[in-house]
């Protein structure tokens, strides 16, 4: 089970590690997949360097946590998980974006997962 | 208002002169005429009937017969050469364009004469029409850069709808070759859907004519480029103009490649008794069974379908112009960006031939071969055929690669009725428009930066019969792409072409005598020789020519370049993923140790 559990964090872990990356490599075709498409000047800059750092940052988290264990490793990604699925449901309601129901579901998967390894994996900080 | 006595007349006088001076520049802007220059691709030598050709083609047999036909006229063996001096009328080596940029090897393209992207150092001649006050139209393949930045409407071009690629598919918006995520097509610079009822030819005539159209009224001279995708792989034609070929080839390669032969000598388009080679790639037709030659037989009946379907709508081009009054103003150069294409090999139905095109959403299949869906070549046999009776074919120096059609015609180009034979090279079709639309070429600078000076010679001398030659018999003309090179010089061209077709070895042949390079004259005229070996390293040097890298192939740097191309991105993301994984795994198991 627990060994399980990892492979379920290190996957979405991976997974975000190559969408910063791809960010710094191929900024088009990463904006594509998240439904934008690059900005110029400081536009394009913000979205690099904000998204990317966010993608990388979450990957990184990920992985330290499944090798430390401890807890606030993997809460840290959960919260920002949370707060991006909760920003997309603001953008729908106030601000006429669409309803990305699909990525919602992915972030609140990803995001209990990592509260269900914090239980079951972690040590106290 | 009150004007004095005195001046009354001095003023009627100037706005007479004013006035006069008004409509005489009318006038000599009514008197420019428009130019249409059309780039068929990959068309073979003796493919259409002004030059012996069996299929009908008689918009450009209409063409020859009022205007000229240039029988020594050479090109580069490779399209996105062609393309960038024929626009330019600059060396390749200098144009940034020395091969296409699908094959470029690595220890070339760190030079910035090897981008393989047209260079800001050259102007097209539609930058200098489109300052003279031309309308410039484009439609059809670009292949000289795919950047925004690198497409024609940022080259001179007003309106554009433009292909990016080196090929794709003439039937739908799909790339023809495994590198191409996409076929990259644009509009005015932009990102372009193809129209579900696609056809190549059909819809870069009806784009040209919607360009023209747009502006017919307001009395400006323009200038339409269009560059068609045929006959380049694949090889496709509507099912009707097909059909008109089925049975013409059931004889095979050689036999066409005779008859040919002896229809261009009738024509005056080769000299009576020219000889020619059986080139080492060309199949022997009575080893295949009846089922592969009937395949073979219409393999080729598609690709003159094709080449009959483009004169069609070049034709429809021409009757829109008499419509609408202005085909008595405008001039037509049809040409070729090379001579036949031999790719696709002599067995196109092999199980693996069909997996890889399978994989790309193609047949091979007999009942549809052609259409929508369909991935046909007509193989070396056959493009030898097409080359007749000339060596070799596509990316070689021989007369096959480099000699292709040329016909001029239309207001002021007299009818020529024997075709020319002097020598013309690719860069003087630039200056031969410019002289039409009476436009200076660059003198140094252009845009506020030094620009390379054209190197070409207007044609129009020769075609208006004023002069017999182009080049005088002590000038020289280099060439080289790939590692296969040539020099010309008067009437004769030395020569190397590289393996697997060639010899690696240089030879001299008179190439109006034997222009079928059947009789090397390299140990008859061993001064000559030598000479004009001299001026290809002169002509190295002066250009910037870099050597191959050694082992160099162009079909595997084409894989090679591809892959980098199409999945660089992906390859690097990988291994700095990769990288990125190796310190968290090592501390990973390093704690669980």
């Amino acid at each position: 089970m627990k060994t399980l559990l990892r492979i379920l964090i290190a996957l979405p872990a991976i997974l975000f590690l190559v969408t910063g990356l791809r960010w710094s490599l191929d900024p088009s075709s990463a904006a594509a997949a998240l439904g934008m498409s690059l900005m110029d000047g400081v536009g394009r800059s913000s979205q690099i360097g904000d998204v990317g750092a966010l993608f990388l940052s979450m990957g990184i988290m990920m992985l330290v946590a499944l090798i430390t264990s401890r807890r606030s490793w993997f809460h840290a990604p959960a919260l920002m998980l949370v707060l991006v699925a909760i920003l997309r449901v603001i953008a729908w309601l106030a601000h006429d974006a669409a309803l990305a129901l699909d990525m919602i579901m992915v972030e609140l998967v990803v995001a209990g997962l990592l509260l269900l390894a914090s239980s079951r994996l972690s040590q106290a900080d | 208002m009150t004007v004095s006595r005195g001046r009354l007349p001095l003023r009627l006088t100037a706005t007479a002169l004013a006035l006069a001076s008004l409509c005489g520049m009318a006038l000599a802007h009514a008197a420019r005429p428009n130019v249409v220059l059309i780039l068929a691709d990959d068309l073979g030598f003796s493919d259409i009937a002004p030059y012996g050709g069996e299929i009908n083609t008689p918009t450009l047999s209409a063409f020859a017969q009022s205007g000229v036909r240039f029988t020594n006229y050479h090109t580069t063996a490779s399209c996105a050469p062609t393309r960038g001096m024929l626009l330019t009328s600059v060396d390749s080596h200098r144009n940034g364009v020395p091969n296409i940029p699908e094959t470029i090897p690595p220890e070339q393209s760190v030079f910035p004469n090897y981008q393989g992207f047209l260079g800001t150092n050259v102007v097209t001649v539609a930058s200098l029409l489109q300052d003279a006050g031309y309308h410039t139209y484009m439609a059809g393949k670009w292949h000289l850069g795919k950047e925004r930045d690198q497409l024609p409407f940022r080259r001179g071009f007003e309106r554009t709808v433009t292909m990016a690629d080196s090929g794709a598919d003439n039937w739908e918006q799909k790339p023809y070759l495994a590198i191409y995520k996409k076929a990259n097509w644009f509009a005015d610079g932009e990102v372009f859907e193809l129209p579900k009822d696609f056809y190549s030819s059909r819809f870069l005539i009806d784009k040209t004519i919607e360009f023209i159209s747009s502006n017919a009224d307001d009395g400006q001279p323009f200038f339409a480029y269009v560059p068609f995708q045929a006959v380049h792989i694949p090889v496709q034609a509507p099912q009707a103009f097909t059909q008109k070929y089925m049975g013409v080839y059931d004889s095979g390669w050689s036999e066409l490649r005779k008859q040919r032969q002896h229809r261009a000598e009738q024509l005056g388009i080769t000299p009576v008794g020219t000889p020619m080679v059986d080139m080492s790639s060309t199949s022997d037709w009575n080893a295949y069974t009846e089922d592969e030659r009937r395949y073979h037989a219409k393999r080729m009946a598609v690709y003159a379908g094709m080449i009959e379907a483009m004169d069609h709508h070049i034709g429809r081009l021409v009757d829109y112009l008499k419509k609408t009054g202005q085909y008595e103003n405008t001039v037509f150069i049809f040409t070729s960006d090379n001579g036949s294409e031999a790719s696709g090999g002599d067995d196109p139905r092999s199980p693996l031939l069909r997996f890889a095109l399978k994989m790309q959403g193609y047949n091979t299949d007999y009942e549809t071969l052609g259409l929508k869906g369909s991935f046909n070549t007509i193989g070396p046999s056959f493009a030898s055929a097409a080359a007749s009776p000339l060596a070799y074919y596509k990316f070689y120096a021989g007369e096959g690669g480099l000699r292709v059609p040329l016909v001029i015609a239309g207001a002021s180009v007299p009818a020529m009725e024997k075709p020319n034979n002097a020598f013309t090279w690719v860069t003087d079709i630039a200056p031969t428009i410019l002289e039409l639309a009476g436009v200076k070429p660059p003198s140094g600078r252009y845009g506020g930066h030094p620009v390379e000076p054209m190197i070409g010679r207007s044609l129009l001398p020769v075609a208006r019969g004023e002069s017999d030659r182009v080049y005088s018999p002590t000038e020289t003309i280099g060439y080289e792409l790939g590692g296969n090179a040539a020099l010309f010089q008067g009437d004769y061209k030395v020569v190397i072409n590289i393996p697997p077709m060639g010899d690696n070895q240089w030879h001299l042949y008179n190439i109006v005598t034997d222009p079928g390079e059947t009789q090397d004259l390299s140990t008859q005229m061993p001064q000559r020789f030598q000479e004009m070996l001299g001026h290809y390293q002169n002509y190295v040097a002066k250009n910037g020519v870099l050597p191959m890298p050694a082992n160099y192939d162009a079909a595997r740097q084409g894989v090679i370049n591809g892959i980098l191309d199409r999945f660089g991105g992906q390859i690097l993301l990988a291994v700095l993923t990769i990288i990125l994984l190796v310190p968290f795994y090592i501390v990973y198991r390093t704690r669980r140790r």
